[in-house]
Formats: structure tokens, sequence, C-alpha cells
């Protein structure tokens, strides 16, 4: 993508004479796609508001179990890096020691979909004016359900990832639903409003990306830039160019969704 | 093949005259909700799960034995001798020890396999514990951790006040540890079959069978579950010190107490959150539609099944699937039972009713159950309540069945000491 100045490139030569595929490996990639729905958007259901309906029924809460946009983005999909032993870029790496906020605000789980990384900061945060509490159902990592009082935080930190995301819900409030990714690198995404999403800085070469939506459970089967594909338990091998991996739209079939 | 073969001659060689020997029946739950099929499957679903269902069973047994003769693979730690004088039938060795405890005194209620669905089950509130999963309610370890020897111990000392499970106080201590290495026995037989089902569901391809080296079924799937039963014994969680402003020997409306009720009210309507479960008047009325997480397995993949069956099913695995699904849930298992919060003006605890049994229900919660805690969830973390504070709260459940006016008026419930 970006172009080198010459005289980097004479370092690049040399240091790869010297130090060969050291180097060579040390290329990144951003892979990035979007995620369209392949059919009529469908229309989110609103949500039955049954407790605190002082402050939550201000909010005119929907279901967030598939959100897709007026352009046919599909929101929430999440995607990772499969490979236990994918190096890690250093720079990339830097993020794992800013916080991740999973905030109860309005009565819903902000954002719907966090990415957290093993031995990252979760901060769950009510900035609700009733009392909730986050019940987490981590398979490898010890679950929790601690009470939030209206103002109140707690924080987290993860020793394990977690093969497919944990639930996260409250039992105060029942319609609340929220999911929680746990990698043990950097490397994973949640798609954006529109569809996409994108993956910074993977290291150049094969790797193995998992896909995985609430609804649809492993996304099996994706139509990416016109073709269909089969991916047993949402699993697709891609090479990572140096300039990048533009995936480009993956279509989802309604279906996919109809589970 | 062979090996339903040996099974059927061992059966009818030793057999003769005598009631089949008892075996464990798979977690046909999670064999099926694990088992979704891939588009396009070649074998049929049926036949397929089946196969998967036979190597676990297989692996099942090689580690743990039957309910006859059960095996103690020395990583589990667990005492064979204890697991011999609980499992079995009820019948008596040659010093006139009578064994078979577990099939004696808790079979009918928890299962032969501990899967709470014994004969009686189906008929009591809330239902027995399914061992399987490791989980436990009224312990004194942190919240997600398994519960020490002594919580079990106690548990069966004392039973579950409130519930069915009685009191077996009257069994000698050598009988009761027995039963409690036995309870530990089915929860790990339970956890590992559930590791696997989980390792299939993530790791297997279609036509992968389960791997059976010593790495995989030891070091992978087995260690992580043996620890967490022998950690439990260091993982209690820390008491605060009781502070000065409250007197437990002294009744809650009693003036030594008067200042430490009103902050455990006020924490009971506020930082607490209690009040939304368990209702501003404590009557267990707030949130009553809840599950706990046995129950609540069953609700949702019962919702996602029934959705499923409604949607139109081209692929003929998938529909055979739904099916298989439908048929387990109505048939191997309970009908899901909701669990209302506590009626806190009873003054009937089921994990005990000492302040220490209250501080460590409100600390951690109840796992398992909707009720949060207000202590950290680990070592070093931050809970929403100080933990010295909780006392204050303790104090205040204590007062609840003898409360007298409050702040209910006229049509307040009646309390225990109406009934005086
Ligand atoms: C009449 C039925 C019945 C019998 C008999 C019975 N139990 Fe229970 N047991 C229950 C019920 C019901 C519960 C669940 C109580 C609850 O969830 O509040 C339970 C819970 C338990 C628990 C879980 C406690 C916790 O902290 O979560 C253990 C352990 C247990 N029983 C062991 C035994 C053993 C061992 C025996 C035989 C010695 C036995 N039970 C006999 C009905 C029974
Ligand atoms: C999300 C709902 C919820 C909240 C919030 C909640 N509880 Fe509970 N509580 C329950 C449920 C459900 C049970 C019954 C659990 C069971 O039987 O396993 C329960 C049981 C109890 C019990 C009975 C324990 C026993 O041994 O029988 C006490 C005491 C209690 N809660 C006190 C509190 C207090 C004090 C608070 C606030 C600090 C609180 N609860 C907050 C749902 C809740």
């Amino acid at each position: 993508m970006t172009r080198l100045p010459p005289l980097s490139i004479a370092a690049v030569i040399l240091a790869t004479l010297f130090l060969g595929d050291i180097v060579a490996a040390d290329e990144w990639g951003t892979i990035k796609g979007k995620f369209v729905f392949g059919g009529a958007p469908p229309s989110a259901g609103e949500l039955k508001v049954d407790k605190d309906p002082e402050v939550c029924g201000k909010h005119k809460l929907l279901a967030e179990e598939l959100v897709v946009g007026a352009d046919k983005g599909i929101a929430n999909v999440v995607v990772f890096v499969r490979d236990k032993d994918v190096k890690v870029n250093p720079e990339a790496a830097k993020a794992a020691a800013a916080k991740v906020t999973l905030d109860n605000k309005d009565c819903r789980f902000d954002p719907h979909v966090a990415f957290v990384q093993v031995g990252q900061d979760l901060v769950v945060k009510n900035s609700d004016t009733v009392g909730h509490n986050s019940n987490i159902a981590t398979v490898k990592n010890p679950p929790s359900n601690n009470l939030i009082p209206a103002g109140g935080e707690t924080a987290i930190k993860f020793t394990s990832d977690e093969a497919v995301p944990a639930q996260v819900t409250c039992n105060i409030h029942p319609w609340m639903k929220g999911w929680l990714v746990v990698r043990p690198n950097p490397y994973g995404a949640v798609s954006k409003a529109d569809g996409t999403f994108e993956i910074k800085d993977v290291p150049v070469g094969e790797v193995e990306l998992q896909f995985w939506h609430e609804k649809a459970g492993y996304l099996g089967e994706m139509t990416i830039g016109g073709k269909a594909e089969k991916a047993s338990k949402g699993r697709k091998k891609v090479a990572v160019a140096a300039g990048g991996t533009d995936l480009g739209e993956i279509l989802l079939a309604p279906a996919v969704f109809q589970k | 093949m062979r090996f339903t073969f040996i099974m059927a001659f061992v059966a009818t060689a030793v057999g003769c005259g005598k009631t089949p020997p008892a075996s464990f029946r798979l977690n046909m739950v999670q064999a099926t909700k694990t088992a979704a099929p891939e588009s396009g499957m070649e074998k049929p679903w049926s036949s397929w799960a089946n196969d998967r269902q036979k190597q676990v069973a297989t692996i099942l047994e090689a580690m743990y034995g039957t309910p006859d003769a059960p095996v103690a693979l020395a990583e589990t730690g667990l005492d064979l001798a204890k697991l011999q004088l609980a499992a079995g039938p009820v019948r008596s060795d040659i010093v006139g020890r009578k064994n078979g405890l577990y099939r004696e005194h808790c079979a009918h209620c928890h299962g032969i396999s501990g899967d709470g669905m014994g004969p009686t089950a189906a008929f009591l509130n809330p239902y027995p514990r399914d061992y399987r999963p490791g989980k436990y309610k009224f312990k004194s370890t942190w919240r997600d951790a398994r519960p020490a020897r002594d919580d079990l111990t106690r548990v069966l000392h004392d039973g579950v006040p409130g519930s069915s499970m009685p009191s077996f106080a009257l069994l000698p201590p050598a009988k009761v540890d027995a039963l409690v290495e036995y309870v530990r026995y089915l929860s790990m037989r339970g956890e590992t079959e559930l590791a696997l089902y989980t390792y299939a569901e993530q790791e297997l391809g279609v036509d992968d069978t389960m791997p059976t080296t010593k790495e995989f079924l030891v070091d992978e799937i087995l260690t992580p579950i043996v620890e967490k039963w022998q950690g439990a014994e260091e993982a209690r969680i820390p008491i605060a010190a009781v502070p000065t402003t409250l007197d437990f020997t002294k009744p809650g409306d009693d003036p030594a107490n008067h200042e430490s009720v009103a902050r455990g009210r006020a924490l009971f309507h506020g930082d607490g959150g209690c009040v939304k479960c368990h209702g501003v008047t404590a009557l267990g009325d707030g949130q009553a539609n809840d599950y706990d997480d046995w129950n609540k397995v069953i609700v949702e993949w019962g919702k996602e099944v029934a959705g499923g069956l409604g949607a139109s099913q081209d692929d003929a695995g998938r529909a055979a699937w739904l099916h298989a699904a439908t048929d387990v849930i109505e048939g191997d298992a309970l009908r899901p039972r909701p669990i209302p919060p506590r009626n806190l003006r009873l003054g009937l605890y089921r994990g005990g009713r000492r302040p220490i049994d209250l501080y460590r229900r409100l600390y951690t919660g109840i796992n398992g159950a909707p009720m949060p805690g207000v202590g950290p969830s680990g070592p070093g973390g931050k809970g929403s309540v100080a933990d010295a504070e909780i006392w204050h709260i303790v104090n205040y459940i204590r007062s609840l069945p003898y409360e007298f006016d409050g702040e209910l008026g006229a049509d307040r419930p009646m309390v225990a000491k109406d009934r005086l």
C-alpha cells in the first residue's frame, strides 16, 4: 500500500540477505470485508420492557439478534483469526493496554458485541439510574454474575480465550442480551452498523478465519465475491497480502439466520 | 459393534437370575444440542450422531467405569474404596457392611447418573441437583469455584431446608464421606462428558472421530476439570470482620442493631439491587419468571428448536436433528420450572440460616441461579458493596421475618410474628 522510499527498500533487501525469512515474515496486511444480507432487510421487533418501565420504557428498545441496515449491511458479525500461534504485530499488540468497556446503558448492553483480549481489562459499568447485573457465561474462563448498582462499575480480566463468544445477560431485565468475544490476540473484529469489518496488521501469508453470528452460529455458507462457499464450522483460510486483503462483499442468505 | 457384543456376553454370563447391571445414561441434551448437522452431510444425521455418542460412551466407560464397577483414574485423585462403598446395588459385604449407599439414599431423586432425573424427580420443586455440570449452590468458595469437600458434607448433614433434599445427619461420617466422594465422581464424569461434546462441536469435522490418546483425554480434557475440584479447598471467599455496630446475639429490633439494620435496609433498596428481584416487600415477587442454569439450557434450546421447526427446512440432516432435539427435550429432560427469588419474610434459607451462611450467599450470589453477588467476582476484584457492609444486609435479612410495621402500611403482608 504505502510506497517505501528507495533507501528503506535497500535496507530491506540487505536485511533479507542477512536475516532471511525473519524479516520477510515481518510484513503485515489488513483483512477487510463487508457482510451483506441477501434479501429484504428484516425489521427488528420491539422488546417487551416489563421491568423498571419508568427508566427502561423510555427507550423503545429493539431486538438486536439480527441487525441489518437500510443498505443491507449486517452488524455484529464476529470474525477472528483462529490460528493459535499466529505472530502478533508489536503495534497491534499495544491495543491490549487499553481498557474495553461494556456499558449497561439505556437498559441494553453497549456495545452489543464486545471484543476483549486475554489479559486486557474489561470494565463492566452501569450508566443507567437503575441497578443491573451482568451475568457473563464464559466457558473456559470462570463465569461471573455481579450486581452493578446505578453508576457503578466492576473490572474483569480473562486468562483464557473463548472458542465461541460468551453470552452476557441481565437477570433483572430479561430482554438484555449481549456477547463477549474473548481472543488470545488482537486479530478479531465485530462488523459495524454498515456491515464492514477490518482486522489490521495480520502477518502476511495464510491464516484461518472463523465467522460467527449470534443468530446463525458458525457461518457455514457464504457467497464471497460472487462465489458460493462452504465453510465447515465457519472456518475459511485466506491469504493475507502485504497490501491487505479485501474479501469484498460477503453475502449471507436469509436462510442462514432461520434457525 | 465388538464392544456391544462383549457387554452382552458379560451380562448373560453373570446375570443369570439377577437384575441386569445398571448403566450410566448419556447426557442426551448436550449430546444432541452440540451435534447440529452441517449442510450437505453424506451420512444420515441420526447414524452419524449415533456413532459419535458411542465413541463418547466408550471413552467414559474406560475412564469412569460403570455404576456397579467404578474406575478411579489416578489423575482424578478420587478414592476408589470410598466410591465402591457408595456405588453398586444395595448389598452387604463380607463383614456385613452395607454397600450401595448412593442407590439406597440418593438415586431415586438424583438419578443413577447424577443427572437429577431419578424416578421421583419430576414431582419435586425445585428439582434435585443435576451434578453433571459441576455447579453447586450452597458453598464457601468463589461463585465459579467447585464446592470444597466440607461444603458438600454440610449439605448432606443439614439437607436443603425448604426443598425436598433431606438431611443425612444420621448416617455415620464414613458413609457421608463415601457419598461426598461419589458426588464428586459423578460430577467429574459429567463434566468430562460435557467437555467431549464441546470439543467435538468446536473442533471436529463431520468425518473426524473423537481422539482417544492419553494426551487428549487426560491432559486436555480431564486435567482442567480435576484442577477445579482440587483447587476448591483453597478457593474460599474471604470473610470480613463483623462490624462492631451490630450484634448477632440480639434480635434485629434490639436497639443494639437499629443502626445496622437501617444500613442494611438502605443497601437492600439501593446499591444491593435486591428489591429488583425480591421486591420492595421482600416477598420474592419482583422478578418471578427467570430460570436457573440447569432449566435455562432447556428453555433456550427449546426456543431455538421450536423456531427451527417453524421455518421451512429443505436440508434433510437439519430436519432430522430438529426432530431428534424435540424428542430429547420432551423425553430426556424435565419440564423447565422457573426459579422465583426467595420470599425473605419466611426466614427459611436453603443454604443455611447462620449469619455466615447468608454472608456467603450475598457475597458470591447463588451459583447457577440468577441471584448475583455483591462481593467481587474473584480474588483482588471489587464488589458493588464493601465486604464489611454485607454484614449489615445479613442483619437486615434476619430481621425481615420479624419486621413489624416497616413502611408497608396497612396492607403489609403477614409476617412470622403475626402467627405467634
Ligand atoms: C427426596 C429427594 C432427594 C434425595 C433422596 C436426595 N436429594 Fe440431594 N437434592 C434434592 C434436591 C431437590 C436438591 C436441590 C435443592 C435446591 O436446589 O435448592 C438437592 C441438592 C443436592 C446437592 C446440591 C447442593 C448444592 O450446594 O447445590 C447435593 C450435593 C445433594 N443433593 C446430594 C445428595 C446426596 C449425596 C443424596 C443421598 C445421600 C441426596 N442428595 C438425596 C433432592 C434429594
Ligand atoms: C436477579 C435477581 C436477584 C437479585 C438482584 C437478588 N436475588 Fe436473592 N435470590 C434470587 C433467586 C432467584 C433466589 C433463589 C435461588 C435458589 O433457590 O437457588 C434468591 C435467593 C436469595 C436468598 C436465599 C438464600 C438461601 O439460602 O435460601 C437470600 C437470603 C437472598 N436471595 C437475598 C438477596 C439479597 C440480600 C439481595 C441483594 C443484595 C439479593 N438477594 C438480590 C434472585 C435475586
